[in-house]
């Protein structure tokens, strides 16, 4: 499940403030406290050090930083909540919180009222964002892995003479006992250590990983073979099936 | 030594919705005045009073003006809308609130002394205790505005997290008298309470209503369908009238009825004082209260400058009414003790279940929530009219 729960208390939060040395921050500090979250000044900032459900950063944008370091390497969206401090509503300014990923802003001179919105804004949008990435990410997944459930559909339609809803609910319910998504289950039987459909369905002679953050390539799979199973090749180009042959 | 003359505004709606509730704080905020002058003999406050009468247009208009001449205190406000129109105002001309009702947090200004109770203080020991004496099943009924979101949502959060539901929220116009239609489907519904965040004239006309469309069916409203509400102090049940009066549980800081030696002084002096009522109530003693920790605080200070009386008011405890009450140099809430209690025929309460003692506020309930909201499970009926 990739759903996410609303944050509304904040206590034990870490605020970072990404500022220059002349923003005044008592206010911010003040009210912080009184929401149960501390508030440190940083000089910079890195995304590896950053704990998403701790760290809160706080970033002036009237001053010259570089955002990509609340960047993770490859990722779109930042390591924590990101709060734009906006005194300067110049587009150039607001670019930069644009691109360091701010998701809520506290506008100069810094009110007291404010905050908490802010807080709350900035922390479940983020949450909201990561979410969505994650969905995302998983949806892409599920995308690429889709030929897999094809081929493996076809082929148990054409080896076992299945019909095709009979086939998928058969993978479905072979991929959900070994608590695999389904495409991450079916890339997995067109490895060349499997034996698919050879082996199907009793006593599958794979073993493949039950992390479902595992890789689909199932490297640390083992591969029985069954010894006199059926002669199947099958898998990528060249390869053919039973019906292949039979055909 | 020459006295120090300190102007104190005084903001509150003797007419308009609530002027019921109005009324008792006004007086308390007389009592207040006239005690801490007594007190003080080196202090001598000008109390300028305004009517608002529950517009919020008023509400803004006069508390500029009394800014504008120069008034650093105003002891004022009932309704949230209200304060919340206003602590922009006070923010700017570095002046301070004194609040002196019960709201629903979610607020910490650093312009504002809160006296009155905030939902660690009211709400959730309500729900503690409708939760271990009366039922699991809650129907909501409210004015529309922040007071009943709130509250609801809070409520809601912490019945839902201890195995209770919400069946329905209703909302309705503040003012507004006509609730046959969610009284047959409160009846219909057979909640274990009826959790009331409805005001003024609304809430009292609902408690009659209900009280008399259970009688019609013989059922004992009080019993079988009590109401709950974290408002309802004594001069409300003299507007409710003896047909509806009895069995509403409410949950306070302060009562009347209350036995200890500051309450019986208290309630002796408000009654010569306003020999012809309103009766004392909880927010006329929150009021009472802003008005003594000021004039001790002022005077204390020795200048009205905000920064300084705000230093002075949480520098020692007070003994109030309900008991010790210190406000909290960095929320600037008052630590109050819970009590829950059900209102009689004679229009007072009995205590059933008391706090050993004062409970700090905690306005963002940072110390007594989860980190995460609830992933409620709304009511299936959710309706503002």
């Amino acid at each position: 499940m990739t759903t996410y729960r609303l944050i509304q208390n904040f206590r034990r939060s870490q605020g970072l403030l990404w500022a220059g040395p002349d923003l005044n921050a008592d206010v911010l500090e003040r009210t912080l406290l009184k929401l149960g979250v501390s508030l440190r000044r940083v000089e910079s900032v890195s995304a590896s050090d950053l704990d998403p459900d701790r760290d809160i950063v706080f970033v002036d944008a009237d001053q010259q930083i570089n955002p990509a370091p609340l960047l993770l390497p490859g990722a779109n969206l930042t390591a924590a909540p990101v709060i734009g401090i906006v005194g300067i509503e110049a587009p150039s300014r607001l670019k930069l919180l644009a691109e360091a990923g701010a998701t809520a802003i506290l506008r100069k001179p810094i009110q007291a009222a404010t905050v908490y919105s802010a807080l709350f804004l900035g922390v479940n949008n983020h949450r909201r964002l990561k979410s969505a990435e994650t969905r995302l990410a998983i949806g892409d997944r599920k995308r690429r892995g889709r030929r897999f459930l094809i081929k493996a559909v076809v082929t148990l339609v054409q080896a076992r003479g299945l019909s095709d809803d009979d086939a998928y609910a058969e993978l479905r319910r072979e991929s959900m006992r070994r608590r695999l998504d389904l495409e991450e289950f079916c890339e997995s039987l067109f490895q060349p250590e499997s034996n698919f459909p050879g082996a199907w369905p009793a006593g599958l002679a794979l073993s493949v990983s039950h992390d479902r953050g595992g890789s689909a390539h199932a490297k640390d799979a083992e591969v029985e073979r069954r010894d006199g199973g059926d002669d199947v090749e099958y898998g990528g180009s060249g390869r053919r099936t039973n019906q292949d042959r039979r055909a | 030594m020459a006295k120090l003359r300190v102007p104190l505004g005084i903001l509150i709606s003797s007419d308009g919705p609530y002027t019921v509730v109005s009324r008792s704080m006004l007086c308390g905020a007389l009592l207040g005045i006239a005690e801490g002058l007594a007190e003080h003999g080196d202090l001598e406050l000008d109390p300028i009073i305004a009517n608002p009468r529950g517009e919020l247009a008023r509400y803004s208009t006069m508390a500029s003006e009394m800014l504008s001449s120069g008034i650093k205190h105003v002891i004022g406000c009932y309704t949230s809308s209200s304060r919340k129109e206003i602590i922009p105002l006070f923010e700017k001309a570095d002046a301070l609130l004194w609040y002196p009702s019960h709201y629903e947090g979610f607020e910490s200004s650093s312009n504002v002394v809160y006296t009155g109770a905030v939902a660690n203080q009211h709400l959730l020991p309500l729900v503690g205790y409708l939760l271990d004496c009366v039922g699991p099943k809650a129907f909501c009924v409210g004015s529309n505005y922040i007071w009943a979101w709130e509250n609801n949502r809070i409520l809601r959060e912490a019945i839902g997290a201890n195995g209770g539901a919400v069946v329905a929220e209703r909302y309705f116009t503040v003012g507004c008298t006509e609730f046959g239609q969610v009284i047959e489907t409160i009846l219909a519904a057979r909640p274990s309470f009826v959790f009331n965040t409805l005001i003024g004239e609304s809430s009292y006309q609902f408690l009659r209503d209900l009280r008399a469309a259970c009688r019609s069916r013989g059922i004992d409203q009080a019993r079988e369908i009590p109401v709950a509400s974290c408002t309802l102090s004594e001069p409300e049940l003299e507007a409710i009238g003896p047909e509806a009066v009895d069995g509403h549980i409410t949950s306070s800081v302060y009562f009347s009825s209350l036995d200890t030696p500051e309450n019986d002084r208290f309630v002796k002096a408000y009654r010569a004082r306003f020999p012809d009522g309103p009766v004392v109530s909880a927010d006329a003693e929150a009021t009472y209260l802003a008005a003594r920790l000021f004039a001790r605080a002022v005077r204390e200070a020795g200048t009205d400058e905000a920064s300084a009386v705000k230093v002075a008011v949480a520098r020692r405890s007070i003994m109030a009414p309900q008991g010790e009450v210190r406000i909290d140099p960095e929320t600037m809430h008052a630590s109050l003790t819970p009590r829950i209690a059900r209102s009689n025929l004679d229009g007072s309460f009995t205590i059933l279940r008391e706090a050993t003692r004062p409970a700090a506020a905690d306005p963002y309930l940072i110390r007594n929530s989860s980190r995460f909201g609830v992933v409620a499970i709304r009511p299936v009926l959710r309706v503002a009219s």
